[in-house]
């Protein structure tokens, strides 16, 4: 095992660094100071106006500490059956050699880019008006999400695996079943743990599904949150849920990178794709698996399709064509078109501002080495969740003395923190697959620092910088949590209005919001099919630079 | 010769539906090291994995001290393993992996702790038990893996090139020294080269895999 020779790009080293390059931090720091920093103060000073034995009182309330265990019992049950489902696909998907593997992978990951509300749509359309709500839909349909969680990050390091380790333990009188449990396991376990984190915190904050699936019985501290401040205009409280759910949150995802540290790394050289097993039976149950996975994927958009073009009276076009008007009694909620509208906008401009700050974050994480600080700030929306952001966004601007509601500014500002993360983590292994040495032979030749870095950088800078715009804006477009909070109720996003439309009654509401889903669905997978399709080429291209 | 420990009849050699060579006929005594001599990709290491069980054998049958294990799974049939690298289960400490093969064989905690400290004894390693098994030095890492090899007392074992990832001193010095437990522990041994040089110094008998089976 001695003498594995590993070629990690750690810092971004540019011999020939452009002064501004040192300064890229500022922008992302004070945006994110200003619009994540400032808000969660804001909330912290509400939470203690609310005085100590105000505080007390609300954290020793029976009633939210109910929701509580019951949001935890949920994601707990929605985990678990994320592994069982998604563990086998994991296996099948990623290490086996026939037909149809590459759309059985790609297809699975279809459920986690679809809006949440989407997702309970379908699903809630899967089971007919008969569905029963409550808390086993809302576990199915949280796992029905994060299935590709579990299966391309088990997948991905499982695909490592040569099988020669199982050799070992079956040659030395380990079952078949012996062999998986003592050496396939432990070492997928960090992966296990990081995923389980994963799901564990997505569907402990899960607020559409809970919303449009859930009972009374049913909730998460989240749809607590909207309660609190829409219904029962109860901030203090809402701040108070918001904080016990930001410490969970926290701690689970602090348990998982700890479990996922602990665990042996054995970093393997990628292995070849196995061939189908030779009995019949093994042969049957890796292609049963990949069927099955499909239909368990497909089943839900079908049903959602479905239930965009049939009425009570059979198929119609009506729910279609009554997209940009859905005037009769309806005036309130505004046509369906026009949300589509919104939602684009606010998606342009989320895309906008976040491939900028993201940009800008990368490169100041892979210039400077005491950029911490930011990753953190960059990293922290993803913990604490969308209703949480959009509370504090709402208090801090969302009121006198700062009141940027009439601006239509919040939800891209509150979308844009949500995205940046995501734009980071597109735009940083861009950066990082880039030879720095390009820069170094281009200032040989003459070109002044900017001119080297441009012509190092440039070419996969404009790539993934568009990628995660369109990323961004694919975000913003199914967010819902806090367009909820933040978007006033003459101007709904796309997300907000299904919610509404499914909490009318009449087969009306159920198709248009149907038809709203479909074209969500529609818009969502075009934008990650381009990206997939753009940015495969251009990591190729980079790594190849790297090594010529 | 009495009943030979490994009986190898007819066997052919083959990777996904196609055999490479047939007919292949070979047996060894107890304690005995046979080498088998062949260029890279020749087939070798399929020979070891469809005596393992590892691979599906096409043809021909596989007799382990007497019981035909052609069909058997990998883990009731007496053959043992051992890479070109040493494959320890990285969440285990030395002395569990060593004990690994004991418990599967039902083996109590004990009696397999007190085994696995003689073969850690026999091995000079001693004192090594609770290293972490990415602490050893290639050739520790070797010898913990024999170890762990041997102890179950499987009647046959194949060594793939066990040597062929170290320099050339400490693997004149470990052929020699496993040549000696392989004897020691009466199991019956194949070992597959490319090399004629380490062969002839390991082994009782060295033969050409070509010259053992036939085309198909």
């Amino acid at each position: 095992m001695a003498g594995r020779v590993g070629n990690r790009h750690g810092a971004l080293i540019v011999p020939t660094a452009p002064v501004w390059l040192r300064w890229t931090w500022l922008l992302p720091a004070a945006f994110l100071g200003v619009f994540l920093v400032y808000p969660v103060i804001v909330l912290a000073v509400t939470v203690a106006d609310s005085g100590a034995e105000g505080m007390l009182g609300r954290l020793t309330e029976p009633a939210i500490w109910q929701v509580t265990g019951l949001a935890v019992v949920q994601a707990l049950a929605s985990t678990a059956v994320a592994l069982v489902v998604g563990l086998p696909l994991a296996n099948v998907a990623s290490r086996y050699r026939f037909r149809g593997r590459a759309l059985t992978q790609a297809m699975v990951t279809v459920p986690f880019v679809l809006p949440t509300v989407v997702v309970a749509l379908a699903i809630r359309s899967l089971f007919g008006s008969g569905a029963p709500q409550g808390f086993w839909i809302v576990v199915l349909a949280h796992a029905y999400v994060n299935l590709a969680v579990v299966a391309r990050i088990v997948g991905a390091q499982w695909a490592q695996h040569s099988g020669d380790y199982e050799s070992v333990a079956r040659t030395l009188g380990a079952t078949r079943w012996r062999a998986f449990v003592d050496v396939t396991l432990p070492s997928l376990r960090s992966a296990i743990a990081t995923s389980a984190a994963v799901v564990f915190v997505f569907s402990f904050t899960s607020l559409g599904i809970v919303l449009l699936l859930g009972d009374p019985m049913t909730r998460t501290l989240e749809s607590q949150i909207l309660r609190q401040t829409s219904v029962l205009l109860d901030f203090p409280g809402a701040a108070v849920t918001a904080v016990i759910q930001l410490v969970i949150v926290t701690l689970v995802l602090l348990l998982g990178a700890m479990a996922a540290r602990r665990a042996p790394t054995r970093r393997g050289k990628p292995v070849a794709l196995r061939p189908l097993p030779a009995a019949f039976i093994g042969r049957f149950a890796v292609i049963a698996t990949a069927v099955a996975g499909l239909a368990i994927v497909l089943a839900p958009v079908v049903a959602l399709v479905v239930a965009s073009l049939r009425g009570s009276r059979g198929w119609t076009v009506g729910w279609w064509s009554s997209l940009g008007s859905i005037d009769a009694g309806t005036t309130r909620l505004g046509s369906p078109g026009a949300a589509i509208g919104i939602s684009l906008t606010y998606a342009v401009v989320t895309a906008i501002i976040a491939a900028i700050i993201g940009t800008l974050a990368a490169m100041a994480v892979l210039t400077t080495g005491r950029s911490r600080i930011l990753v953190i700030l960059a990293i922290v929306p993803l913990g604490v969740s969308a209703a949480t952001l959009g509370l504090g966004t709402l208090l801090a601007f969302g009121r006198p003395p700062v009141d940027l509601r009439a601006t239509g500014l919040l939800i891209p500002l509150a979308h844009s923190l949500v995205a940046i993360p995501l734009v980071v983590a597109v735009v940083a292994p861009g950066l990082r697959s880039t030879d720095a040495r390009l820069a170094a032979v281009a200032a040989t030749l003459g070109a002044r620092p900017s001119r080297a870095f441009w012509t190092a950088y440039g070419p996969v800078l404009r790539i993934v910088v568009v990628a995660s715009a369109a990323l961004a804006g694919a975000v913003s477009l199914g967010e819902f949590g806090a367009a909820a909070f933040l978007g006033r109720a003459t101007s709904p996003t796309v997300p907000v209005q299904i919610v509404r439309l499914l909490s009318r009654p009449g087969e009306q509401s159920l198709g248009v919001a149907a038809v709203l889903a479909v074209v969500l669905v529609v818009i969502t997978l075009v934008v990650v099919l381009l990206v997939d399709r753009w940015g495969a080429p251009a990591r190729r291209t980079t790594r190849q630079e790297a090594i010529a | 010769m009495t009943e030979p420990r490994l009986d190898v009849q007819g066997l052919a050699l083959g990777y996904e539906g196609t055999v490479f060579l047939a007919g292949i006929d070979l047996q060894l005594a107890t304690g005995e090291i046979v080498a088998i001599l062949g260029p890279s990709g020749s087939g070798k290491s399929t020979l070891l994995a469809e005596l393992a069980g590892v691979l599906p054998v096409p043809q021909g049958r596989i007799i382990v001290d007497g019981r035909d294990v052609t069909r058997a799974p990998i883990h009731e049939r007496g053959v043992g393993l051992i890479f070109q690298e040493p494959l320890l289960f990285p969440h285990l400490d030395v002395a569990a992996n060593i004990a690994y093969g004991l418990r599967r064989h039902g083996w109590s905690r004990r009696e397999a702790d007190a085994r696995t400290q003689e073969l850690l004894d026999w091995l000079g390693l001693a004192g090594y038990g609770f290293r972490r098994t990415d602490e050893l030095s290639g050739g520790q890492a070797q010898r913990v893996a024999l170890a762990r090899a041997i102890a179950p007392g499987p009647a046959v074992l194949g060594l793939d090139e066990p040597f062929s990832a170290l320099d050339t001193e400490l693997r004149q010095r470990l052929v020699v020294e496993v040549a000696r437990m392989l004897r020691e522990a009466g199991i019956a041994a194949l070992h597959v080269t490319h090399d004629a040089q380490e062969a002839h110094a390991i082994a009782d008998r060295v033969i050409e895999l070509s010259s053992l089976g036939h085309a198909p």
